[in-house]
C-alpha cells in the first residue's frame, strides 16, 4: 500500500476501492449475521425440499419432486392452504380499513391525541404470548366476557370461538386485527402528513363535507400507502404462526392449522424435513408472487406521483 | 491516505471481532443460565454450581462432567434425587443438567441431537414413541454390549427391559414406570355418605358413582369425576383389555368408549372439555381444589399429592383405588407407560454415561425414588412398602392394594410412527369432545388418516 507509485491503479481507482472497503466494513456485521442465519438456511431448505432426511447423521437421499407430490396429496396440507387463505381474507381488509379510519381520526388536533395514538399502538408491542392467553380468556365460551356481552345484547347462542371449528379462525383473526391495526395506523399517519393542506382548503371552498373530503382527497392520495399496507399485511398473514400456536394450537382438530404450523409439525414432530421444506418452498413461492406484485405496483404508483 | 486505509482495515477487523465475541458472549450466557437453573432446582448442589462454570467437559483435578437432559426438573423430585445421589457416590463426577419444559422437551432434544454434539450424554426419554424415533435415527447408543459386559440382570425389571427393545436391540433401561389408578377425595365421599370406590369396579359402576357424587351448581359445583383433556383419558380404557392398541386398521372398538366419555361430559358429571381447554386448566388444580370427587390419573400424581399435603397446599383426606375395568376383564387390568433412560450415540463419555444409566435404573435408585413416592421400572414389594409407609401416603390397606395390577397394557404401542399418529388421535379426540364430529365421523377419520400414515 505504501508503494503507491509503482501501483497500476490510478488514484481515482484507489479512492473508489477505499470507499468501497469502508462501505463493506459498515455492512459487514449485518451481512455476516444475514448469511449465517438467513441466506444459508434458505438455500439449505431448497436443497432439503428435494431430499429425504430425518435430521439424523444418515446421508440424505435425493427424491426429486416426491416431497411436493406427497404434501399436495396430503389432505391436511391442502387444508392448511385453505385455512391460511381464509385467514388472510378475513384479516387484511378489516385491518386496513380500521387502521385508515383510526389514522384519519387521530390526525386531528384533539386534546390528548398522543394518549390515543399510544393506546392504539400498544397492542403491537405487547407480547404475543400474553395477548393470546388473555384473548383466550375473553373468548371463553361459557363465562368469558365476550360471550357475556353477546348474551346481554340478545344473542342467545353466541359462538363457542376457539372450540368451534367454524369460529376458531374468526377469533384468531379478530385478535390479529386488534393487534396490528395500531402499527398500520402509524404508517397511515405518516402518509397523511404528506397530503398538502391546500387540497382540503380548496375542497372546503367548493363546499365539500368531511366524508367527501375523505373519499375524494384522503383515500386517493393514500393509494400508494394502502397498496404497501395491503401487501405487507397479506405477506404477514401467510406467515402467521405464533398467534395460532398460542391461541388454538391449530385446533380444534386442525381447523386453524396454517401453512407454517404444518411446516413446524412436519419438521419437529414427524422429523420429515423433506416435506417440511417443500411446504416452506410453497410458502416462499406465495410470498414471492405477492412481493413481485408489490414491486411492479410500486413502480406504477411512484411514476404517477 | 495511508492512515485512512489503515482505519478502514482496522474497522473491518474490529467489527469482525465484535461479531465473534458477541457470539462468544451469548454462548457463555447460555451456560450461565443453565448453571442458575441447575442451582435453583437443586438446593444441595448449589455450592457446586460455581465449579461447573469453569469446567466444560473436564475440569482440573480429574473431575469429569456428565450432561443429562431433564424436563420440568424443579416441579418433581424424580431426576434431582438420583442426580444428587450419584454425585454423592462419585465425588469426581459433576452432573450438568439441561432442563427443558415438558411441552418442548421432545422438540428441543431432537434438534440438539440433530447437531450430533457430544452433549448431552445421558437422555431421560419422555415418551417411548420419541425413543423409537431417536433409535430409528441412530441417535441412541445400543447398550447390549454394556449389559453383557457387566452381566446386568434384566430380570429385576420383570420384562420391562425386554419391552423397550427395538429391532432386537436394547437402547434404554426402564427408569420410571407409571400406570393409571383412580384418585378420590375421601372428605367428599364422607360428606355425601357414599362408600369409597372399591378396588374392583367396572367402568359402568364408576359412571354410576360419578353421577351419584355430582352435586351443587355454578362455581360451587362438585363434579363426580374429572377427565383431563388428554386423548388418553378415553382411549386408554379402549385398549385396557389388551385386545387392541391405539394403532389399528379399524377404530370401531373405540366407539362405545367415546360415547360413554361424551355421556359423562354431557350429563355434567365431569367438566366440559372446551372449558378445560380454553381456560387451560391443569388436572392437579381441579383435584386439589376439591372440585371433583374422583379422578383417573397416572401413579405419578401420588408424589405430587404427597408433596402438596406436605407443604400444606392442600389439607383433605384422599385415597386411591384400582382403575375401573371393562366388563370383559377382571379387576387389576391397567394401562401405563415406561420412562426409559438412554445414552446419546454422540456421547464422548460412553463408560461414564453407562455407569450413570446403570445407577439410575438400579435397585438402589429405586429405593431412593420410592421414598419420594415415585415408582420405578423395578416392581418389588419392598418398593411398594416404602411408598406405602411414606408419611403422606393415604392410610388404609385398600390404598396399598390399589397399587397392584395383574395385567399391564402400554397406553401406546411401540410403533416408529406413533408420534405422528398421536397428532391425529389428539385432533380427532378434540373434535369429538367438542361435538364438531359425531363419534362415527371421528372414527372414520382416525381410520383413514392412520392408514395413510402407516401406508396401509
Amino acid at each position: 500500500m505504501s508503494n503507491g507509485k509503482t501501483s497500476f491503479l490510478t488514484s481515482e481507482q484507489k479512492r473508489k476501492i477505499r470507499n468501497n472497503i469502508t462501505g463493506y466494513a459498515f455492512i459487514l456485521p449485518n451481512l455476516i449475521g444475514y448469511t449465517i442465519f438467513v441466506f444459508i438456511p434458505v438455500i439449505f431448505s431448497f436443497v432439503l425440499s428435494v431430499m429425504s432426511w430425518d435430521g439424523s447423521k444418515r446421508p440424505m437421499q435425493f427424491v426429486g419432486l416426491a416431497n411436493f407430490v406427497e404434501i399436495f396429496g396430503d389432505k391436511v396440507f391442502r387444508g392448511t392452504l385453505s385455512h391460511t387463505i381464509t385467514y388472510a381474507l378475513m384479516t387484511v381488509l378489516p385491518t386496513l380499513v380500521l387502521a385508515l379510519l383510526l389514522a384519519v381520526l387521530l390526525n386531528n388536533k384533539l386534546k390528548g391525541v398522543a394518549i390515543f395514538r399510544t393506546a392504539f399502538y400498544f397492542p403491537y408491542i405487547a407480547s404475543i404470548v400474553a395477548v393470546g392467553a388473555v384473548w383466550n380468556m375473553l373468548f371463553q365460551p361459557d363465562y368469558g366476557p365476550v360471550n357475556e356481552i353477546l348474551k346481554w345484547i340478545g344473542i342467545d347462542n353466541p359462538p363457542r370461538w376457539v372450540v368451534d371449528k367454524n369460529w376458531a379462525m374468526v377469533a384468531v383473526s379478530i385478535v390479529s386485527i386488534w393487534k396490528y391495526m395500531g402499527y398500520y395506523m402509524i404508517v397511515y399517519l405518516a402518509a397523511l402528513q404528506g397530503i398538502s393542506n391546500s387540497l382540503y382548503e380548496a375542497a372546503s371552498i367548493d363546499g365539500a363535507n368531511g366524508w367527501q373530503k375523505l373519499w375524494h382527497i384522503t383515500v386517493p392520495m393514500l393509494t400508494p400507502t394502502t397498496f404497501f399496507v395491503m401487501i405487507m399485511l397479506t405477506i404477514q398473514c401467510f406467515k402467521v404462526f405464533d398467534l395460532v400456536y398460542i391461541m388454538t394450537g391449530g385446533g380444534p382438530g386442525n381447523a386453524t392449522k396454517t401453512l407454517v404450523n404444518y411446516i413446524y409439525e412436519k419438521a419437529f414432530t414427524s422429523w420429515e424435513f423433506g416435506p417440511a421444506s417443500a411446504g416452506a418452498i410453497v410458502l416462499f413461492a406465495i410470498v414471492l408472487v405477492i412481493t413481485l406484485i408489490q414491486f411492479s405496483g410500486e413502480k406504477k404508483w411512484f411514476k404517477d406521483l | 491516505m495511508k492512515r485512512r486505509k489503515f482505519v478502514a482495515t482496522l474497522m473491518v477487523g474490529i467489527m469482525a471481532c465484535s461479531v465473534l465475541t458477541a457470539c462468544g458472549n451469548s454462548s457463555s450466557q447460555n451456560q450461565d443460565s443453565q448453571k442458575t437453573s441447575g442451582q435453583t432446582s437443586s438446593q444441595t448442589s448449589s455450592g457446586e454450581a460455581d465449579k461447573q462454570s469453569d469446567s466444560n467437559t473436564e475440569a482440573p483435578g480429574g473431575v469429569q462432567e456428565l450432561s443429562v437432559t431433564t424436563w420440568d426438573n424443579e416441579s418433581s423430585p424424580q431426576f434431582q434425587a438420583i442426580i444428587d445421589a450419584y454425585e454423592e457416590k462419585n465425588q469426581d463426577v459433576k452432573i450438568k443438567i439441561i432442563d427443558t419444559s415438558a411441552d418442548e422437551y421432545n422438540n428441543s432434544l431432537g434438534i440438539s441431537l440433530s447437531a450430533a454434539q457430544p452433549d448431552p450424554d445421558v437422555i431421560w426419554v419422555k415418551d417411548m414413541g420419541s425413543m423409537l424415533q431417536m433409535a430409528d435415527k441412530e441417535q441412541l447408543l445400543p447398550i447390549d454390549e454394556f449389559i453383557s459386559r457387566d452381566n446386568l440382570d434384566l430380570s429385576i425389571y420383570k420384562g420391562a427391559a425386554e419391552q423397550l427393545m427395538y429391532n432386537g436391540k436394547s437402547y434404554a433401561l426402564p427408569y420410571r414406570n407409571d400406570w393409571y389408578i383412580l384418585y378420590y377425595n375421601k372428605d367428599l365421599f364422607d360428606a355425601a355418605g357414599v362408600e369409597y370406590p372399591s378396588n374392583d369396579m367396572t367402568w359402568g359402576e364408576y359412571y354410576e358413582l360419578a353421577a351419584k357424587m355430582t352435586s351443587g351448581e355454578g362455581s360451587s359445583k362438585v363434579y363426580g369425576s374429572h377427565n383431563h383433556t388428554w386423548q388418553a383419558l378415553v382411549t386408554n380404557w379402549a385398549v385396557q383389555d389388551g385386545e387392541n392398541t391405539v394403532v389399528e386398521k379399524d377404530y370401531s372398538f373405540m366407539k362405545s368408549w367415546y360415547e360413554e366419555g361424551l355421556a359423562l361430559q354431557d350429563n355434567g358429571y365431569i367438566q366440559d372439555y372446551s372449558t378445560l381447554k380454553t381456560a387451560n386448566i391443569h388436572y392437579s388444580s381441579v383435584f386439589k381444589n376439591q372440585q371433583c370427587a374422583m379422578m383417573p390419573m397416572g401413579t405419578w400424581f401420588i408424589a405430587t399429592m404427597m408433596q402438596s399435603q406436605e407443604e400444606g397446599e392442600t389439607d383433605f383426606n384422599w385415597g386411591i383405588a384400582t382403575i375401573p375395568h371393562p366388563e370383559n376383564t377382571e379387576a387389576g387390568y391397567t394401562v401405563g407407560a415406561l420412562t426409559p433412560i438412554a445414552i446419546s450415540a454422540y456421547t464422548d463419555q460412553k463408560d461414564l454415561a453407562w455407569d450413570f444409566v446403570k445407577f439410575a435404573s438400579s435397585e438402589e435408585a429405586a429405593e431412593i425414588l420410592a421414598k419420594q413416592g415415585v415408582f420405578t421400572g423395578i416392581p418389588s414389594d419392598t418398593a411398594f412398602q416404602t411408598i406405602a409407609s411414606a408419611e403422606r401416603f393415604p392410610e388404609g390397606e385398600s390404598n396399598i392394594e390399589a397399587l397392584n395390577y395383574t395385567h399391564y397394557s402400554f397406553d401406546r404401542p411401540l410403533d416408529p410412527k406413533i408420534e405422528e399418529i398421536r397428532t391425529v388421535l389428539n385432533e380427532v379426540h378434540e373434535m369429538i369432545m367438542i361435538h364438531s364430529y359425531s363419534v362415527d365421523e371421528g372414527i372414520q377419520e382416525l381410520t383413514e388418516r392412520v392408514a395413510e400414515i402407516k401406508g396401509w
